[in-house]
């Protein structure tokens, strides 16, 4: 009974969902014309009753998904009978409709946060915030009801298709859902951005008040954004993190614009100065946001993200084309309410050079999507088709980054207003010093091959040759990189050791206690310090692991060994295996130091094949192989070799798609302190193919120095992103008083 | 007026002796440094410029892990042991399959746009931004000197708000 009726419930769930949803913004619209209280709450409430809907409509699909129920479409693409409990419910966000369904789910989720903690406060912007983040939710509830019907359903089948293998890792289920969080979060700062251009309640107010907000969707992208490289890292087996696909382009973006906006509103907290570029930051982030999210699903770029092409892309389009345009049109009707109340007064101020990091991070931003469209653009302009690959992305944001790097040491440092010389020679003295000798010594160190890209460069560039003279630059970044993140290191530190020595002699306190009532008392400040420490920490490990990575390839017998920068790899065997939904050729290798021949650990690394499960023949000669491993026949090892020649013959008949190859990374990370000159280390080996009659195997071997330090980097952002939002009694002092002013001012 | 600079040496951003002795400096680095053998094979330059065709992400032959970049490094293998060089490689790849197989298009023509554009917009933006800043803080300059100061500035809510804001903050 109940399997009938939960697709019915789900579908009609999300149909009231939307008439729910479009009321939100009717009413809220009509309650903020006639002033109606009644109108209002009825909107809000409504806001409530359409998250509830979407939340029936998502406990229908899950429960398609536990139940196997192959008669839904959605269930049958993304799942199967054989994939583990995690990924059932992890397939949730597999596909286009699920992630739509996921995407609004959060929405309603914030919405009745929004709705909740603002019962008291801000009415005056309530209304329009309501309708704006109704209207985002009644768009997606149309895609979800009438272009991509999640609940649609066909026949019975037998089995389903099953998630894509690359996507069922753990950090996969978490990876998503992160993203999601910071994209929709960004709902709310928006949706108070235009309330007040709205309402022409242009002070502090929208931003104060959605501070938090905004901190959310800007960890939850950024932790989403590095979850992302780090499953990139140990699922996809090439060595690296960050390909610079459209999909991370698009997520990448919005962070961006989010950070510079974080940086910027300072500015009109403190000085009343840049009101219109702040409002233009937040459409621009949300707009971005908006996109990202089409971006991931729509197919449009062909990506490893992509897994369908569909109809969303015109709806989207228009969309988006409304939330940009009907924003900026907006922001322009109100111009006249966003003049700025401070002035510059020196070009050697803070403003200044929050001015110059805005310029550093949306830059970025502009250049990431003026490559990602590249191809396009070029086959307008020329007719041909280009693809833009790691290298160029690489070569042309470096600079970019260590301009970003530099400006994260210098804004600190530079007093409001307007430095005097004496203020600038005092606090850049130690950092400039510590940057420069760091600068120094690697100039020194390596001499030789420094002198040998100046020359490169020199040539490429008598030459013409750009690609050249920008790939000789290259050997330059890591020396930059390393000093100018000293000097950022040194500049916190020095904010840290000047307030904990003001307050020690002040107050007479003991210095771990000053510094904690330091922190404790400007968590926002002290907080987004330690913020740029995880930054310049993931800097430092994507410059040594690009810069001094090393790669090798050989093929090797069970019994033989490599010998690879400072490590001997032994490969003492392997066994073939056919599990849950794959065949593994698992190898097992062994790491020794190759000084002192001492041992670093054992890795079993696997080369697997996911087989089609609708081709017959192969289906059951897999399952009757992983019958047998199940019993634990001694006929089990046999029945796995010889589904290798079977999928070969398949795969002349059928084509490619018989069998879908994977690897699982064999990772041997040194983090300990203890490690000396390798901490931060990974030994990271993958067989590229084994044989499985003979094990032979082709390994293949990176060598990443540093690489765990961008990890370590994300993990210490984290925490000062954490110290950043606690709750702080000054900070709710300060926004009640400028509420105060703000309602006197407008009564 | 008295000469200010007189009895102090010529700051050396000033001194086109200076700046003359070093470019003539880097001259001579760039002049001296020995031509850098090219330390790639004939293989990994074409493997790290062509294309990986399986339709995962853009990642080169020598670097993706799909099987169909198994294949095409062997093929690439068997033209470099059949004496090609790298660029006959590459050269024979983009004539079968045009310019979107190479990794990265070429720094020429149109292309140059991707490849020097951003760089260009960094140094304009730098400029300009620096060009605003010190226009408004001009104009900033000039307002916070009026000929007749009042004696007491008219003190608005707001201002006063913001004032009590940065006492309590520096408390």
């Amino acid at each position: 009974m109940i399997q009938d009726l939960y697709i019915t419930l789900g579908h009609y769930g999300l149909f009231l969902a939307l008439a729910a949803a479009a009321w939100s913004v009717v009413g809220s619209l009509l309650g903020s014309v006639a002033r109606g209280r009644g109108l209002q709450y009825s909107a809000e409430r409504a806001l409530l009753v359409a998250g509830a809907m979407i939340g029936l409509g998502t406990i229908c699909l899950v429960y398609g998904f536990l139940s196997d129920d192959f008669r839904l479409d959605y269930v049958y693409h993304y799942s199967s009978s054989s994939q583990a409990l995690p990924y059932k419910v992890g397939a949730l966000w597999g596909g286009q409709a699920g992630s739509l369904l996921l995407w609004v789910l959060i929405l309603a989720v914030m919405g009745a946060v929004m709705v909740a903690t603002n019962r008291r406060k801000n009415r005056a912007l309530m209304p329009h915030a309501t309708a704006v983040v109704g209207a985002v939710m009644t768009f997606f509830l149309l895609l979800l009801n009438f272009i991509e019907p999640v609940f649609a359903t066909s026949a019975l089948r037998a089995d389903g298709v099953g998630l894509n293998p690359q996507l069922k890792n753990y950090w996969m289920m978490i990876h998503p859902p992160c993203l999601y969080l910071g994209y929709v979060a960004f709902t709310i700062p928006f949706a108070f951005a235009i309330a007040a251009l709205c309402t022409r309640r242009t002070g502090d107010i929208w931003f104060r008040t959605t501070r938090r907000w905004t901190i959310f969707a800007w960890f939850f992208l950024g932790t989403g954004i590095l979850l992302g490289s780090y499953w990139a890292y140990i699922e996809l087996g090439w060595g690296g993190y960050w390909a610079w696909d459209p999909v991370e382009n698009a997520s990448l973006m919005p962070w961006l614009t989010g950070t510079a906006f974080l940086h910027s509103v300072m500015i009109q907290e403190k000085r009343g100065m840049l009101k219109i570029w702040n409002v233009l930051l937040i459409i621009l982030t949300f707009s971005l946001s908006i996109f990202g999210t089409f971006l991931t699903r729509s197919g449009i770029i062909s990506s490893v993200h992509a897994f369908a092409t569909s109809d969303i892309v015109l709806p989207f389009g228009i969309f988006l084309a409304l939330v940009f345009f009907g924003s900026l049109a907006l922001l322009v009707a109100r111009l006249e309410h966003l003049r700025s109340e401070g002035r510059f007064e020196s070009v050697l101020s803070r403003e200044s050079s929050f001015l110059f990091n805005n310029l550093v991070l949306v830059g970025i931003a502009a250049t990431v999507l003026f490559l990602t469209t590249f191809p396009m653009l070029s086959e307008l302009a020329t007719g041909r088709k280009v693809t833009m690959g790691p290298p160029i992305f690489n070569m042309v944001n470096v600079p970019w980054a260590l301009c970003l790097l530099l400006l994260t040491g210098v804004g600190p440092l530079i007093a409001w207003r307007r430095a005097s010389r004496k203020n600038l020679q005092r606090s850049f003295l130690v950092p400039g010093l510590v940057g420069l000798w760091v600068l120094i010594a690697f100039l020194l160190f390596g001499l030789r091959g420094y002198l040998d890209s100046l020359g490169e460069i020199g040539r490429a560039v008598a030459s013409a040759d750009v690609a050249r003279a920008l790939g000789s630059v290259k050997g330059f970044y890591p020396a930059l990189t390393f000093a100018l993140g000293g000097f950022v290191l040194a500049t916190v530190w020095t904010e840290y050791w000047n307030g904990t020595r003001v307050r020690v002699r002040n107050h007479g306190e003991p210095a771990t206690l000053a510094l904690g009532r330091l922190v404790w008392r400007n968590k926002r400040r002290y907080g987004g310090y330690i913020v740029h420490v995880g930054v310049v920490v993931i800097f430092f490990g994507i410059a040594g692991s690009a810069a001094y990575q090393t790669e090798y390839t050989e093929t090797l017998r069970p019994g033989g060994h490599l010998m690879v920068a400072s490590y001997v790899m032994r490969y003492e065997g392997y066994h073939l295996a056919a599990e849950d939904d794959h065949i593994a050729a698992a190898t097992e290798v062994s790491l020794f130091d190759r000084t002192r021949g001492t041992s670093l650990g054992r890795l079993v690394t696997e080369q697997r094949f996911h087989p089609r499960l609708e081709v017959e023949p192969l289906r059951d000669a897999f399952l009757r192989a992983k019958s047998l491993g199940e019993q634990g026949s001694p006929a089990y090892g046999e029945a796995v070799a010889s589904l290798y020649p079977l999928m070969q013959q398949l795969e002349a008949q059928v084509g490619r798609e018989v069998k879908t190859p994977s690897t699982e990374v064999g990772i041997r990370a040194f983090l300990s302190p203890l490690d000396g000159p390798r901490m931060g280390e990974d030994f990271y080996v993958i067989p590229l193919w084994v044989d499985p009659a003979t094990g032979e195997a082709s390994f293949r071997v990176f060598i990443n120095p540093m690489v765990n330090f961008i990890w370590l980097g994300g993990l210490i952002a984290i925490f000062g992103a954490h110290v950043c939002v606690l709750p702080d009694s000054r900070e709710r002092k300060r926004l009640a008083a400028a509420m105060e002013v703000e309602e006197r001012a407008v009564a | 007026m008295p000469d200010s600079s007189r009895g102090r040496p010529p700051r050396a951003g000033r001194n086109p002796g200076a700046l003359a002795c070093g470019l003539l400096l880097l001259g001579l680095i760039v002049a001296a440094a020995p031509v850098a053998a090219d330390s790639r094979s004939e293989y990994d330059e074409a493997a790290s410029t062509i294309l990986c065709d399986c339709g995962c992400h853009p990642q080169s032959v020598a670097d993706c892990t799909c099987g169909r970049a198994a294949e095409m490094r062997s093929e690439i293998q068997g033209l470099v042991a059949g004496g090609m060089t790298g660029d006959a490689v590459i050269a024979s790849y983009v004539e079968r399959y045009g310019d979107k197989i190479r990794i990265a298009p070429t720094a020429k023509g149109f292309n140059l746009l991707a490849w020097l554009g951003p760089l260009g917009a960094l140094v304009i933006g730098a400029v300009g931004v620096a060009w605003l800043a010190r226009r408004l803080s001009r104009a900033g300059g000039a307002s916070a000197e009026p000929p007749a100061p009042p004696a007491t500035p008219p003190a608005d809510e707001a201002y006063l708000a913001r004032l009590r804001q940065e006492v309590e903050e520096r408390l």
